[in-house]
């Protein structure tokens, strides 16, 4: 991001915060959002720009972004900047709960990563999660 | 075929229904007129009977599970197709004879054409794709984490009148939640009556891997033995003194029992029948008839639907049903003005073009007079200035009513655009809802040859091998195959899918490994196989979906068995699944074909126990595993030394080394994977 963006983006997100944590300081906020993507297309490959964790046969401990460490939900582990997802809204750490009206939450890493990447659709409708901003924001500058 | 006029030279297959037609053929041309779709038929059968016998053989003569599956697929395929055709040259054959009778009793010639009242609707293009069956497992299959995976073989057979189309091979275990068929099948010619019968067969697949050759012999001992009563039977059939002059039943009786061959035997689990009325644009859901219950062996708990995407393109829709010239008269005026256009009819509309080069050179019409099933049509009384009569064209556009008046330059013309108008009309009556837009359908792909695919297994199935075993006729088996695989490779290229794997010149696309936090060591049990086993410490770990039992002998970790198949990934089609398991996955990588693709940072302190994730430039270090040394890796987990590569040399170029590094990292089940989509 442009130096300034992202200095506009920080003043936003700690506004936000505070805003947040004015609200309940015991609570912690669970945001469900709904993110399209529209795919983009590089050569062959239709791309979203994010990637991927989890999944009933992986090992959730293993998981950063999780706070229940028993969760073998589908997270974004990572958002390729300037991509369609985070042009989306997306954001690291999110939980996929649904893509498309599949469900997300009791998948392999492998079924995910198929309905992620269908060749015959443009766009995916993805149901996330969020923890909360902050949290969200310290994963992104790690 | 043959016909007088023409010298054809051709060889028939002896025994064949071709040769038995030709033993007859002074008595059969004497009954039956010898049209041309007659022969056709024939053609057809005769192709699908070698079809039949070159699947008998292969079936007889293979060993391995997959391949015997295929084959039994391709001969129940071959089986149903000639039965169709039968039935079909049954029909026709009869029809004929009717014919005759009636024509003899009539003292009349009935004509080829039929009655101009009756019109027949055009054909067209039904697709079906995307076939999703859905599946129910109980819970307590789905969880079960030992005991043998229940697997069974799958595929559809697809069936609008004589054409008859089979969709690929799936395997289903209750890792599946969906039977889904990736096939796209078109059928050319189907009238809108028609009736598409979808059938689900079903094969159950045992577990065992005997490398025995005892079923083998036993086997080929069978089919030959068979084959000798099957020509037997074929002699005798050919009998010209058997044969019934009004039907083909001499043929029926040699060709339908067939050679029975020992090997899988595929049932029919369900069924369901699809007509115009379940054609859309997109997805939808149909009802399954099951045939067969739980305590069949080739049971599949099915949900009792069916998705698919059923597409129908009429004729009419896609070609030109008319074009010609035509004057249109210009509103307003008097005397009326009319305007030279080129006509094209086509789907719903009637397209004018200044001239006919324009529609040739694919220029934007110069306007177009919609035809569909509001429109109205109709003759005009003639006109005193024209010689001809007019056509009226009235739409309802919003709210007014815009006529067009055409005219030709002869009465035929009129009359030829009229019937062209009629039979549109006709037409969309009959194909309904597949004219108000055209669908798409995607045509298939042409289709790479299909290699044997290997089994596609769970990442946490296991296979025991038993000490007892002698393991060298094993690997030795396993070497040849290993070695067939390399002549393979070096043949083919790899999919496109591969590039997913290697890393892009742009962005950082290593997925971040965090290094999986040791846990307690285990024991390896020792074995013959220890010298072959697996130098990843810890890969023997205590997922509950290992065999919990410690005292069995040494099983395969599943790590290393996808080593091995990592490699013929790069041969095999698009849709093999990088997840398989076997021994000889693990021994091809030992024989110094392959290479360790143990992920881990050599940065990262081996006690760290926290799960930090590793910064994106971390290139993943190759470990090897070479045979001799795995004794002092057996027993530390967190500490890798990179071992001296073994001897032989890669026959791979480097960007499918590293992808298959990648891919030995995503499937090592203690690295959490991560996907870029």
């Amino acid at each position: 991001m442009v130096e300034w963006e992202y200095n506009n983006y920080l003043m936003v997100v700690k506004v936000l915060n505070d805003f947040l944590s004015k609200l309940d300081s015991q609570c912690s906020c669970v945001l469900q959002q709904r993110i399209e993507i529209r795919k983009l297309r590089q050569g062959e490959h239709l791309i979203l720009g994010f990637s991927i964790g989890g999944g009933i046969d992986q090992d959730p401990g293993q998981n950063p972004f999780s706070e229940d460490k028993s969760d073998k939900g589908i997270y974004v582990t990572r958002v390729t900047p300037e991509g369609p997802a985070e042009v989306a809204g997306l954001m690291m750490g999110d939980k996929v709960m649904q893509v498309n009206g599949w469900d997300m939450t009791m998948v392999t890493h492998d079924q995910a990563r198929k309905r992620l990447t269908k060749k015959n659709e443009d766009v995916v409708r993805l149901l996330v999660t969020r923890k909360s901003l902050e949290q969200a924001v310290k994963h992104s500058m790690m | 075929m043959f016909c007088r006029t023409q010298t054809t030279r051709a060889t028939i297959a002896r025994g064949s229904a071709l040769e038995m037609e030709i033993r007859r053929g002074k008595f059969r041309r004497s009954v039956f007129l010898d049209t041309l779709q007659d022969s056709d038929i024939q053609k057809k059968i005769d192709h699908e009977i070698r079809m039949r016998d070159g699947a008998c053989k292969l079936l007889a003569a293979c060993s391995q599970r997959d391949q015997a599956l295929e084959a039994a697929k391709s001969l129940l395929t071959c089986n149903t197709r000639i039965m169709a055709y039968m039935s079909e040259l049954q029909r026709m054959k009869e029809a004929q004879v009717m014919q005759r009778v009636a024509r003899r009793s009539d003292g009349t010639r009935s004509s080829d054409a039929g009655p101009m009242d009756d019109r027949l609707p055009c054909k067209g293009k039904v697709a079906i794709s995307d076939l999703r069956i859905p599946l129910m497992w109980k819970d307590t299959e789905y969880f079960k984490n030992k005991g043998e995976l229940h697997r069974c073989a799958v595929f559809c057979l697809l069936q609008v009148g004589g054409e008859i189309h089979d969709t690929d091979m799936v395997m289903v275990d209750r890792t599946l939640t969906d039977i889904c068929f990736d096939n796209t099948i078109v059928f050319s010619e189907a009238s809108p009556g028609f009736e598409l019968r979808v059938e689900l067969y079903s094969c159950c697949s045992e577990e065992d891997y005997s490398a025995g050759s005892a079923p083998r012999k036993l086997a080929s001992k069978l089919s030959s033995s068979l084959g000798r009563s099957a020509g037997k039977k074929l002699r005798v059939a050919m009998d010209p003194g058997a044969c019934s002059p009004t039907s083909n039943a001499g043929a029926a009786t040699l060709l339908l029992p067939g050679p029975a061959v020992a090997g899988p035997k595929y049932h029919l689990l369900a069924h369901t029948s699809l007509s115009l009325s379940h054609v859309q644009d997109s997805f939808r859901t149909h009802d399954l008839s099951i045939s067969g219950n739980e305590e069949c062996s080739y049971w599949v708990p099915l949900y009792g639907s069916v998705c698919c995407r059923l597409a129908a393109q009429p004729h009419c829709m896609t070609q030109q049903m008319m074009s010609g010239c035509l004057k249109v008269k210009q509103l307003g005026g008097d005397p009326p003005s009319w305007r030279n256009v080129y006509g094209v009819l086509k789907g719903t509309n009637l397209f004018c073009y200044h001239r006919q080069e324009d529609m040739e050179a694919n220029v934007e019409p110069a306007f177009t007079i919609a035809i569909n099933k509001e429109t109205r049509i109709r003759a005009s009384e003639k006109d005193p200035h024209s010689k001809a009569q007019s056509i009226c064209i009235s739409n309802q556009y919003g709210g007014e009513e815009v006529t067009h008046t055409l005219s030709t330059d002869s009465r035929e013309e009129t009359h030829r655009w009229m019937e062209a108008f009629w039979q549109q009309f006709c037409d969309m009556s009959q194909w309904k809802q597949c004219c108000d837009d055209l669908m798409k359908i995607e045509l298939p792909s042409p289709r790479k040859p299909a290699l044997v695919t290997s089994k596609q297994g769970s990442l946490y199935h296991e296979i025991v091998i038993d000490t007892s075993d002698d393991i060298s006729t094993v690997t030795d088996i396993l070497t040849r195959r290993m070695q067939e695989l390399e002549l393979r490779s070096q043949l083919g290229t790899s999919p496109p899918w591969m590039s997913l794997f290697e890393e892009s010149p742009g962005g950082p696309r290593t997925p971040r490994l965090a290094r999986h936090s040791p846990r307690s060591p285990h024991r390896l049990p020792h074995s013959p196989l220890s010298s072959l086993r697996c130098p990843w410490p810890g890969l023997l770990s205590s997922d509950a979906s290992l065999t919990s039992d410690s005292d069995s002998p040494c099983s395969t970790s599943p790590c290393s068995r996808h080593r091995g198949w990592a490699e013929p990934l790069s041969l095999s089609s698009p849709r093999f699944r990088p997840r398989t398991l076997s021994l000889d996955a693990k021994l091809s990588t030992l024989r110094g074909r392959g290479y360790g693709g143990v992920l881990q940072c050599s940065c990262q302190p081996p006690s760290s126990s926290s799960l930090a994730p590793i910064p994106a430039q971390c290139i993943p270090q190759a470990t090897l595993s070479c045979s001799s040394s795995t004794s002092s890796n057996s027993s530390s987990e967190g500490s890798h030394s990179p071992s001296s590569l073994d001897g032989t040399p890669f026959s791979r170029p480097s960007s499918a080394r590293r992808s298959l590094r990648n891919l030995r990292a995503k499937l090592d089940p203690r690295n959490w994977l991560q996907s870029q989509v």
